[in-house]
């Protein structure tokens, strides 16, 4: 960790609903529609790294049943909407939660379960525990208590819904367009040499989820140190080697 | 011999004799592989002129024929001789241009001769056009023998493996000529002529005694070739020692020479009514039941042989010779409406064509990391597109699936089983299927899908004359799985040759009243159905975007190129873990298996002959001591 | 046959057949609720996901091939139910019959597994090696019902094996007149669906779901399309083998409902078997009664 000052980030959620763009009714449709249809179908990473993960397990099971929410465990980060992290978060393992994060598709939502992920909690003395998750990827909800009983879970569950279904929960957003600012209080706590697998400024550029801020001092640092991740794209010959030479 | 009355397949040989000559002189230029390339085309012109036999017009009788001590030496192009000949002439013309270009200019750089190469496979297909063409036994037995040298030759080319390799199969090919000449002997003191048509009119007075013999001995004879169970041990790694295009053209027909014969002597002139008549060991299988069983043992083994193998081609010719008792099973299955002996010699054709496409497949791998072994290749598809495609079409055939032709064949004969109700010879041919798939996914899996390596980041495409003929033979293997009618009539002429039920077949397959097959229907449909699914893909959800290989789910964990996160190693452990203890000591339990099979064969060989032609006793006895003992 | 007809009923047969598919996703979900004593998700959840799935703003994508699984696990599932004779509607089920449908059926499969091999991870791979091994071992059984079957109507043609069905009323249902092929024909298609016990390729807890490990987005979404179709063609194909296939459409949506019913319930109440023993077992029970199966019908 270095003595650089952590840079603040903006409560990036609560900006104006975002339908306001659509001109077109059938667009307008379309995504209220796929809103309702993703605060139905919520599909949970839940990373376990400390003890409020034992309060999610009554949540889906009978006695609460989430799935009648439309609320499911999911294996893998490919497959998830949202990330549950439920409990203090060690350096080490926020590395992974990153990784976890990127490799999510989105819209995808993040959501901090126990004090420790809000404050730091009872680990606020350690040297080895960020303690504010949302200084390192945007979080769309806290629950914070140490552990929230499972009706405080469903609770928080039921306001993220009620939130992804108005189109107000779109804090993924934030990530692509402060890249700049994640990924400097990333390099504050992991070094010059931070990278994750996910090349998340090509990402950015791809799906057009750009802004002023994605790019900048840190980003260009990553620039500078990472190791090349481009897709291994089908190629027949490779640029030099035209079709005569290899006749 | 009125050199005026030259006909097409005197032509054909001599074009064939012609090529020979060429590469024995330039094989070694330049120019050598394109030379060959051209004499084999040529070769393929002169077939395509004779066509007209693969549509039902009479047999083209050659002006090459000897009279030797009153035996009439003659041959002849069937249309058996013709599609038999327009594989082989095809297979070499696509291997040769394989090998034109670059390969053989590796091969060179890396000490092999070109000239040998070239000549052999040049020479093996003179001599398999003389042994399609022969009418009658003793030039048969001459091309047999011819062929039986060419491939040992061909064999050979490889290095010191492969002559240790290709010297085994000399040994098994020895004892099968032996048996063969045996067999020639029972012909004649039998019927007192060579030719086949002769036995066939005197098979219905010979006793089921002489047809076992006869049935024991050609069927040993031509199975060495063909590497029917229990004479299949020496073919596999023969096969993958040779360089690229000898593998692949021994591979993809050399050994179908057996199945010809064995339509030549066993199926034609003995006829599978009879064979359903003599009755085998304690009156429980007729004739034809046994060589089904034995065909659906020489799809089995082999096959769940070639699912523990890691090296590519090694994998790749032991699925060759299982492929060779889908071909005997149709051809024995024995329906009337002749659904079985087309979907048999049909699969000549089929496997063919997609075992040319994956082993040319592999060779262009092979020619790019220097590597056949499954466990040190993978990811090549972002490499080798085109190799891929390839080799996908060609383990869809394999594998038997729509839309590839190999699927219309398996089906006939399946049909057939389902007819003549062998409820256990179809679920051991489904069993050799499924065993199929799974070792042909391992296949394209450890080649081509999971993570690409590290070293293999810079390879490239095979060049165009790798990269050709394989594009041909996709197109091939799709356009006869589409029309397999292209294919039908050919075979519909062969039956009609060779005197089985002539299928009433059409250009997408057959109508049955009990449920037929209309290819065309069935392909466009699945087209169909893949379309819907693209524009199911492509036209809803937002565009997707490429990530790299090593961006990838893994609990968490930093992936990094040095370390591998690929599963190749003992690919399908669950299933080893069963039947895994069920390989150990096969190899020994067969080979042992062989030499008791042998002097049980002979024991009844002596009950049958013994009283009824002492002579001929003596030369078969002799003929299997010599065979045991070598 | 009238080609506009023909047209439409190739058109409306896949789509029947997603949309009672989805309900039959629903059935599952709902069945397993229940018995774990759970409200369990609302009506128009198989919906939502997939709504959801395909509305996701990133698709990440591992290559060509990739893709090209996904278009083939849908498409060749959307081709195999105009194989499917269905009340009203045969679709081309003369020019394929059952031999082909059972090929068909691999065809999903495959391509599943050359996308998921190209994901290049072995949680896949694995999950694949798994899915392979397994239906080495059902189809056994499987071929043996469709051997069988075929055998006993004297057709591969499935719209004739339901005519004949039906002109013998219930007594000539294939369930009644071959029995033992039905059991073995069920424990196969418990299979064929990867239920609980035979859930060996999904196995979330050590493979992280094996084939879907790196699917997200519209990539999920065609696998949970693909899932709706193959309840269907389980569902029709052991009706109209054993059931007599649909004399209308409500007794066949009660039939195969009912039939699908059997494997989502078996699954709740099941661990999972490791894949030998899966192996062992097939090959040794559904097999046997199958072929014991076969005795009767041939004789």
């Amino acid at each position: 960790m270095s003595d650089k000052p952590i840079i603040p980030i903006r409560d990036a959620r609560r900006q104006a609903p975002q339908r306001s763009e659509y001109s077109n009714t059938l667009a307008r449709v379309w995504s209220e529609l796929t809103d309702f249809c993703r605060s139905r179908s919520m599909y949970m990473l839940h990373y376990c790294t400390g003890c409020g993960a034992v309060e999610l397990p009554p949540a889906m099971t009978s006695r609460f049943d989430m799935e009648r929410l439309g609320i499911q465990p999911m294996a893998t980060p490919r497959q998830a909407d949202i990330l549950l992290v439920t409990g203090y978060v060690s350096v080490k393992t926020l590395k992974r939660v990153i990784l976890t994060y990127e490799q999510m598709g989105s819209p995808k939502y993040v959501i901090g379960i126990c004090s420790c992920t809000v404050n730091g909690g009872m680990y606020w003395q350690s040297y080895a525990t960020a303690k504010r998750l949302s200084e390192y990827m945007p979080v769309d909800m806290y629950i914070a208590g140490c552990m929230p009983r499972p009706e405080a879970v469903i609770e928080g569950m039921r306001d993220l819904m009620e939130e992804i279904k108005s189109g107000r929960a779109d804090s993924w957003k934030d990530y692509y367009r402060n890249y700049n600012r994640y990924l400097g209080n990333q390099q504050r706590l992991f070094g010059e040499y931070w990278q994750t697998p996910t090349d998340i400024l090509a990402e950015a550029e791809h799906y057009e989820l750009t802004g002023p801020e994605t790019r900048g001092s840190h980003t260009a640092l990553l620039d500078k140190n990472e190791k090349p991740l481009e897709a291994l794209h089908s190629h027949l010959f490779s640029h030099k080697q035209g079709l005569k030479e290899s006749l | 011999m009125n050199p005026m009355e030259l006909t097409s397949p005197d032509l054909l040989l001599a074009v064939a004799a012609l090529t020979a000559v060429v590469v024995l002189i330039a094989g070694n230029t330049r120019a050598g592989g394109w030379l060959a390339t051209l004499g084999y085309a040529l070769q393929f012109g002169v077939l395509s002129r004779m066509a007209g036999l693969g549509y039902g017009e009479p047999a083209i009788e050659s002006a090459l024929h000897f009279d030797v001590f009153g035996w009439s030496l003659f041959w002849r192009y069937t249309a058996l001789s013709w599609f038999f000949a327009i594989i082989t002439v095809g297979a070499a013309m696509l291997t040769a241009l394989f090998a034109a270009g670059d390969w053989g200019r590796q091969y060179r750089r890396n000490g092999g001769s070109l000239r040998l190469l070239h000549t052999a496979l040049a020479l093996n297909v003179v001599a398999m056009l003389l042994l399609l063409g022969s009418g009658e036994l003793v030039g048969m037995c001459i091309g047999w023998e011819l062929v039986s040298w060419a491939s040992f030759l061909l064999m050979a080319t490889g290095g010191a493996g492969a002559v240790q390799a290709a010297l085994k199969y000399l040994v098994y090919a020895i004892g099968g000529g032996m048996a063969m000449l045996a067999g020639m002997a029972l012909v004649y003191s039998l019927v007192g002529s060579f030719e086949p048509d002769a036995l066939a009119a005197a098979v219905p007075n010979l006793s089921d005694g002489q047809v076992w013999a006869l049935v024991l001995l050609f069927g040993s004879a031509f199975g060495v070739k063909m590497a029917l169970l229990p004479f299949h041990l020496w073919q596999a790694r023969a096969y993958a020692l040779t360089p690229a295009p000898g593998a692949t053209f021994l591979g993809t027909i050399s050994s179908r020479m057996g199945l010809f014969a064995i339509i030549m002597m066993i199926i034609a002139p003995i006829g599978l009514l009879r064979l359903e008549t003599i009755s085998g060991p304690l009156g429980l299988l007729s004739g034809n039941e046994i060589l089904a069983w034995i065909a659906v043992f020489t799809i089995i083994l082999p096959t769940f042989t070639a699912l523990r193998q890691n090296d590519a081609l090694m994998l790749l010719t032991w699925h060759g010779i299982g492929q060779g008792g889908y071909m005997l099973l149709g051809l024995v299955a024995g329906d009337k409406l002749g659904l079985g002996s087309a979907g048999g010699i049909m699969h000549v054709f089929n496997y063919a064509t997609y075992q040319a496409a994956i082993f040319m497949s592999v060779f262009a791998v092979v020619y790019r990391t220097g590597t056949a072994d499954l466990n040190k290749l993978g990811g090549l598809i972002t490499r080798m597109p085109i190799s891929f495609v390839a080799m996908l079409a060609g383990i869809i055939g394999l594998a038997g699936l729509p839309p590839m032709s190999g699927f219309v064949s398996k089906w006939f004969i399946y049909r057939s089983l389902l007819i003549e109700g062998e409820p256990l010879l179809f679920v051991g041919a489904v069993i050799g299927t499924l065993g199929t798939i799974l070792s042909v996914y391992k296949l394209i899996h450890n080649m081509f899908l999971g993570q690409l390596r590290l070293e293999h980041v810079k390879v490239r495409e095979a060049p165009p004359t790798m990269s050709i003929p394989m594009l041909v033979l996709v197109a091939v293997v799709f356009a006869t799985g589409w029309f397999p009618g292209i294919v039908l009539d050919w075979v519909a002429a062969v039956q009609a040759s060779i005197g089985l039920p002539v299928i009433a077949h059409h250009w997408g397959g057959i109508d049955l009243p009990a449920g037929g097959l209309d290819m065309r229907w069935v392909v466009s449909i699945l087209l169909g159905g893949f379309a819907a699914g693209a524009i199911i893909f492509y036209g809803l959800g937002n565009r997707h975007r490429a990530v790299h290989q090593l961006d990838n789910y893994a609990g968490g964990h930093f992936l990094s190129g040095d370390v591998r996160y690929q599963y190749s190693a003992n690919f399908y452990a669950g299933l080893m873990r069963l039947i895994g203890p069920w390989y150990r000591g096969t190899f020994q339990w067969l080979e042992s298996g062989i030499v008791s099979g042998v002097s049980a064969a002979s024991m009844a060989a002596q009950g049958v002959l013994r009283p009824a032609l002492p002579g001929a006793y003596l030369l078969l006895t002799a003929t299997l001591l010599l065979w045991v003992i070598l | 046959m009238n080609w506009t007809e023909l047209i439409l009923e190739l058109l409306l047969m896949p789509l029947v057949a997603f949309f009672v598919g989805l309900a039959m996703v629903l059935m599952m979900r709902k069945v397993a609720a229940r018995l774990q004593r759970r409200v369990g998700p609302p009506l128009l959840q198989p919906l939502y996901d997939i709504i959801k799935l395909y509305g996701k703003k990133t698709q990440v994508s591992h290559g060509v091939m990739h893709d090209i699984g996904i278009i083939m696990a849908v498409g060749g599932y959307i081709a195999a139910e105009t194989l499917l004779p269905v009340p009203g509607m045969d679709g081309i089920a003369d020019k394929g019959g059952i031999i082909t449908l059972a090929y068909f059926l691999m065809i999903p499969a495959l391509g599943l597994a050359l996308g998921v091999g190209q994901c290049a991870n072995p949680n896949g791979s694995i999950g694949i090696s798994r899915a392979l091994t397994s239906m080495l071992a059902y189809d056994i059984p499987f071929i043996i019902v469709v051997f069988g079957v075929a055998f006993h109507f004297g057709t591969t043609n499935l719209a004739d094996i339901v005519r004949i069905q039906q002109e013998g009323g219930i007594g000539g249902w294939g369930i009644v007149e071959m029995p033992l092929m039905a059991l073995a024909g069920l424990f196969a298609m418990q299979a064929m669906l990867a239920k609980e016990p035979f859930e060996v390729y999904i196995a979330p807890p050590e493979i992280a779901t094996g084939p879907m490990v790196e699917m997200g987005g519209k990539y999920m979404g065609g696998l949970f399309v693909m899932q709706a179709f193959q309840f269907y063609t389980m569902g029709v194909l052991y009706t109209t083998l054993f059931l007599g296939g649909g004399e209308n459409w409500l007794s066949f949506l009660v039939k195969i409902f009912l039939v699908i019913l059997i494997p989502v319930t078996v699954t709740v109440i099941y661990p999972r078997y490791k894949t030998d023993d899966l192996v062992r077992l097939v090959w040794k029970w559904p097999t046997a009664i199958g072929l014991v199966g076969l005795i009767f019908v041939m004789h």
